[in-house]
């Protein structure tokens, strides 16, 4: 196997600790850091794959993520751009009155490891707060908004229709989260629904080259 | 007419019930034990003694844990001894009195003398640390994590011993969420490794000692998790979700343990909540899981609901599938 198919198979698996390392080993050897990264974002693309399947479980996808991590900190220096979030920026959070983190986070995770700058707003986020940070970063594509209760989902029909209303453009807001559904986010006038972490990333990154 | 406990206790040997289960009815459940966290209440924000910082945001349906770099306990598991304190479960007799005075005043021939015990040991991880590193450690970190899951344990069978010293119960409400409600939060094998031992410890200490039925709450999809369960000393999962395909449950281990559920409270208890819509529910459950090893019950942990009304709601059409189904 060559070095840079071991980067990739031992993010799938989730190896921190040897991560940094293999990543050295394949600069060394020659290979070039763009190609090591977009191995390691086809890596965790199998990983969100897995995810949704129900192969893997959060763990999994959580020490997966951790270990592309500490691999794209190695690389950054090696990158001609020295950028890694060539998809554009995505604003996300979880709307307010709701301090649920844990489903936003690995949503984040996913959309960064699959090639975005996430600005990941906490938790108990108010419209104006996601408006704000439409505006203040470049090249938003994506605004993702996470709620977890029955009683949260008026704020985040608020923070839609905010975000629409705002005239702020180039980007689409996703949603999700467990009391949300698809029939849910078309009556908020969301323009994409997805169930789980995993096939977050996947929609973001065809509503940014949409 | 049977009494309660008779009632509960033919439902789950699969005898003969004279009417469903109706939810929580079977159980005194005492929330007042002096040794328990402190829990937070809504509105409110309260450090814990474990040291947790807990939040309820105003209006909303519950209190999570703070996690932020200011508020976390366990900053680094490799170092969890400098981090985590257990609370001493030793409390002056007087602040038993109360407790003591709740489980004399119950009839227990009529319902179970019920303990009521959170956070389990899953929550307690995941409270000091913060889910993500909790779940991350499991790889990263195993050794050490199975050394912070025995020290809670020690602590549980240490409060399980001044429980029952001082109340006898007959059941015990044990609170630990295990998944969410599509999935478990860990692989089946993970949970065995790191979970199962010490759960099966804590529940053999309470059956050793006179507690007759073990009522674990769970809100979520863990059907894999059934196994397990049963040989830990299970007999009663209360949270079940639809998701988990209650009646194949009943089919594959009715007998071994029973399923308390099935109505998920997020489709029936809303601020804008209806009868109709709750007899709706309550209809599907009692029809498709029927009357042997199953209980009829909201989703959510403990006897009330997040709206009021929902509840007795519930109760009331439960009522009425037993006058048609029985």
């Amino acid at each position: 196997m060559s070095k840079i198919q071991e980067v990739k198979s031992k993010v799938e698996q989730g190896r921190t600790k040897i991560i940094p390392g293999l990543v050295q080993e394949a600069l060394d050897e020659g290979d070039k850091a763009e190609d090591i990264l977009q191995v390691m974002i086809d890596a965790m693309s199998t990983v969100g794959d897995k995810f949704s399947a129900g192969e893997i479980f959060v763990p999994e996808m959580l020490v997966a993520a951790k270990a592309m991590s500490k691999g794209v900190d190695v690389l950054k220096p090696h990158l001609v751009s020295g950028d890694t979030s060539s998809l554009g920026t995505c604003i996300i959070g979880t709307v307010a009155g709701d301090l649920h983190d844990i489903g936003k986070n690995l949503v984040a995770m996913m959309i960064e490891s699959a090639g975005f700058k996430v600005v990941d707003l906490g938790v108990d986020v108010p419209k104006e707060k996601f408006i704000e940070a439409v505006q203040q970063n470049d090249n938003v594509k994506i605004v993702a908004c996470s709620g977890l209760l029955t009683t949260t989902m008026p704020a985040m029909k608020e923070t839609v229709k905010a975000l629409k209303e705002s005239k702020l453009q180039g980007f689409k807001i996703m949603v999700g989260g467990a009391p949300v559904t698809p029939e849910f986010a078309s009556e908020i006038n969301a323009d994409a629904y997805t169930p789980d972490a995993g096939s977050a990333a996947v929609e973001a990154k065809k509503l940014a080259s949409a | 007419m049977l009494t309660k406990r008779e009632n509960l206790l033919e439902t789950i040997k699969g005898g003969n019930p004279d009417r469903f289960v109706n939810q929580y009815e079977f159980l005194d459940i005492i929330l007042e034990i002096p040794i328990l966290v402190t829990m937070v209440t809504p509105g409110k924000e309260i450090k814990n003694e474990w040291g947790i910082t807990f939040r309820w945001p105003e209006g909303q349906i519950g209190g999570f844990p703070v996690q932020d770099d200011d508020h976390i306990v366990l900053k680094d598991i490799t170092q969890w001894e400098k981090y985590v304190k257990a609370p001493s479960v030793i409390v002056p007799e007087e602040k038993w009195k109360a407790t003591i005075k709740h489980a004399n005043s119950v009839d227990r021939k009529d319902k179970f003398v019920t303990a009521f015990v959170a956070p389990g040991l899953f929550e307690m991880t995941h409270h000091l640390m913060g889910m993500e590193n909790a779940l991350t450690s499991f790889y990263e970190e195993p050794e050490k994590m199975h050394e912070l899951i025995n020290y809670i344990t020690d602590y549980e069978l240490r409060l399980a011993e001044q429980i029952i010293n001082h109340i006898h119960p007959d059941a015990i409400f044990h609170h630990d969420d295990w998944g969410s409600q599509k999935s478990t939060f860990m692989a089946p094998k993970m949970f065995e490794e790191f979970f199962y031992p010490n759960y099966k410890k804590i529940y053999g200490y309470y059956k050793d000692n006179g507690v007759q039925l073990i009522v674990h709450h769970s809100d979520c999809y863990a059907a894999t998790l059934v196994p397990y369960m049963i040989d830990m000393g299970i007999d009663i999962w209360q949270g079940v979700m639809t998701t988990n395909n209650t009646p194949e449950l009943i089919k594959n281990y009715g007998g071994k343990i029973s399923f308390m559920g099935d109505i998920d409270s997020g489709v029936v208890d809303f601020p804008e909540w209806t009868v109709e819509n709750t007899a709706k529910y309550v209809e599907k459950a009692c029809r498709r899981c029927g009357k042997h090893y199953f209980i009829p019950c909201l989703t959510q942990g403990l006897n009330f609901s997040s709206f009021p009304g929902v509840y007795n709601a519930v109760s009331k059409e439960i009522d009425n599938m037993s006058k048609i189904m029985f």
